[in-house]
């Protein structure tokens, strides 16, 4: 468990990745939580790991990937909901 | 008839066709194409393009197709019209693709389903005819009337794949021409000829003894050339190459399991991720016999966790750049032997393969001894032609070290000498060139294109986060006092890859310099550590 609601991560992500979700001509604010970043070209494969080391790093945790099904791993909700709920603060 | 004696790229394939027509030659999007049925679609491809064009120069043929069928059938229907292929991706900005495709001159282009939706961004600007041979697509209307300049060729235009008469082509010709990033802003065209590359595959196919029963990975996209490996190699024995969607790459190991691979073929960062994700257990992949990584850096730690995974599988690390063709060292992973080899917790590179002659320099380009630090230079079978339409670029990379008689491959790579018969050791680049998830970026060009839209003259670009084998990303440095133009970000990206698009921007109304006046660029990276 984490300080970190699932809508904290939601916002980092998509803070992040803000431009190129706008270069797609969606609204950033109005992302809804089934967005798969793989699907809409945004990360490829192995982005991803790229993705997770960002959060872990905004957010001081670590995210164990292994219980993570690995068709929800690029879609924002599901993503976000099982790092919220698995990851653990980082020690120093 | 249909086997052509000359040995050229496609040699393997056609000669598959005679004794394993009916096994399966590749699978992608959940369909399996036999080699008969591959050969038909190629064929009929290879036959529309003579139909439609004379010979005509350059001798070359776009692929805009991406993990499809027709991306396979357009890669061996441009060489059996006798043409070269240059693979294009729609996963980089269509800017950059059209900047390749006129780079290259291709007059002609085949082109999948999911490409065709960035056509009319690719063909902007592009002032002489094309012909554009779009076999998933059954009218063209639309597009003949929105560009009259060029020829649309739909299903219905497709010529009979009984129409292909085999072209006699030359060893010496260009078999794929690949753009890598280039210094200096463009990307530059690697000229692979088909001699260049018959030599990798015949060693690896004899080294790994492969037959009809392998099952290749494809993780590669076919703008990354490690991709020719995967195809050319398996066809040479009828084997069959196994491409997964983007979305499978996703979840590398089950995506082993359920092709029930032999043979993996990925960059080593794809290993990394899987070790990330708890997928390196012990055991978890019987069914793999050969493991290969290339293309950046292996961390020993990788490799061992590779090794209990995969238990009945060799490792091999392989290196080489683009301009050696695929690659032309080797090294065999020995779980008792290697981590004595390792330097820095990397995975040695190796030998250079049979035929293939190293030469480790200093700047003068005069050999250093053995146990010393140089750049590595190779030459000999696999050394390609140069650069498209660069001679300038050819010759500073391309040269003839004092007291040698032949030409050798400067690979700006620092590698150890071995002492004795020991493998060599990777060490770093010689210059701005950094690997990002294995693709391979030069710094230089990130910067030419930053300063353009931002009009700064004063430009860093630096590999940030470090990773074991090279760099997360990319971000960069502004000297300026002001902010920069809003859209930046943005506009910088329209020219580039995702992988090589800056993440973020930092301005410094005053670069630090080293000691020779440059911009120090240790000090800004440490400026990035601190704001970690």
């Amino acid at each position: 468990m984490t300080p970190h609601t699932s809508q904290d991560i939601q916002k980092f992500l998509v803070g992040r990745y803000k431009d190129m979700i706008l270069n797609l001509g969606l609204d950033p604010v109005a992302i809804s939580p089934d967005f798969d970043f793989l699907e809409r070209g945004i990360i490829d494969s192995l982005g991803v790991l790229e993705m997770i080391t960002a959060i872990e790093q905004n957010f001081g945790i670590t995210v164990d990937l292994e219980g993570l099904d690995a068709a929800d791993l690029t879609v924002l909700g599901p993503l976000c909901d099982y790092i919220t709920k698995t990851a653990t603060p980082t020690i120093p | 008839m249909k086997t052509v004696q000359i040995k050229t790229l496609s040699y393997g394939f056609l000669k598959s066709i005679e004794a394993f027509g009916e096994r399966p030659a590749i699978e992608v999007s959940g369909k399996t194409l036999t080699y008969a049925q591959l050969f038909r679609k190629a064929a009929s491809l290879a036959a529309t393009l003579s139909r439609h064009q004379e010979e005509i120069e350059p001798p070359l043929t776009a692929v805009f197709a991406y993990r499809s069928e027709t991306a396979f059938a357009g890669v061996l229907g441009a060489l059996l019209r006798g043409y070269g292929y240059v693979p294009m991706n729609r996963m980089f900005p269509p800017d950059r693709t059209r900047t390749m495709l006129q780079r290259s001159g291709c007059r002609s282009m085949l082109v999948d389903a999911q490409s065709e939706k960035q056509l009319d961004q690719v063909l902007e600007g592009i002032d002489y005819e094309m012909i554009v041979v779009l076999p998933e697509r059954e009218d063209v209307r639309e597009l003949e009337a929105r560009w009259p300049k060029h020829r649309f060729l739909g299903t219905g235009e497709l010529a009979s794949d009984e129409q292909w008469r085999p072209v006699k082509v030359s060893p010496d010709s260009i078999a794929y021409l690949l753009f890598t990033s280039g210094s200096t802003g463009i990307p530059k065209g690697v000229m692979v000829a088909h001699r260049n590359v018959r030599h990798y595959i015949e060693f690896m196919t004899e080294r790994f003894s492969i037959n009809h029963e392998d099952r290749f990975s494809q993780t590669f996209d076919m703008t990354f050339d490690l991709s020719v490996a995967d195809m050319f190699v398996a066809w040479e024995q009828g084997a069959c190459v196994c491409c997964p969607s983007e979305k499978a790459l996703i979840n590398p190991g089950r995506f082993i399991n359920d092709a029930h691979l032999t043979i993996w073929f990925s960059v080593p960062s794809t290993a990394v991720f899987m070790k990330r994700l708890g997928a390196l257990k012990p055991g978890t992949y019987p069914s793999l016999r050969v493991s290969m990584f290339c293309g950046e850096a292996l961390p020993v730690e990788v490799a061992k966790g590779w090794a209990d995974a995969a238990p009945n599988s060799i490792i091999e690390n392989i290196y080489g750049p683009t301009e050696l063709t695929i690659a032309c060292t080797y090294y065999r992973w020995d779980s008792a032997q290697s981590s004595l080899e390792a330097e820095h917790g990397v995975v040695p590179i190796g030998q250079p393969f049979p035929g293939m002659v190293s030469l480790i320099v200093d700047e003068s380009l005069t050999e250093v001894k053995s146990g010393e630090a140089g750049e590595l230079l190779m030459t000999g079978p696999q050394l390609s032609l140069g650069y498209w339409h660069d001679p300038a670029k050819t010759a500073s990379a391309f040269v003839r070290p004092p007291g040698r008689s032949v030409v050798y491959y400067r690979t700006g790579d620092r590698v150890r000498r071995p002492i004795g018969n020991g493998p060599m050791l990777y060490l770093g680049r010689v210059d701005n060139q950094i690997k990002i998830l294995g693709h391979r970026v030069e710094l230089g060009e990130i910067e030419a294109v930053v300063r353009e839209e931002s009009g700064v003259d004063g430009v860093v670009a630096l590999g940030w986060p470090k990773t074991p084998g090279g760099a997360g990303g990319v971000e960069v440095f502004l000297q300026t006092e002001g902010p920069t133009r809003r859209d930046l970000k943005e506009r910088v990206a329209k020219h580039l890859p995702v992988y090589m698009a800056p993440r973020r921007y930092h301005c410094l109304s005053q670069f630090p310099l080293n000691a020779n006046g440059k911009y120090d660029r240790a000090v800004l990276l440490s400026i990035l550590e601190k704001n970690k």
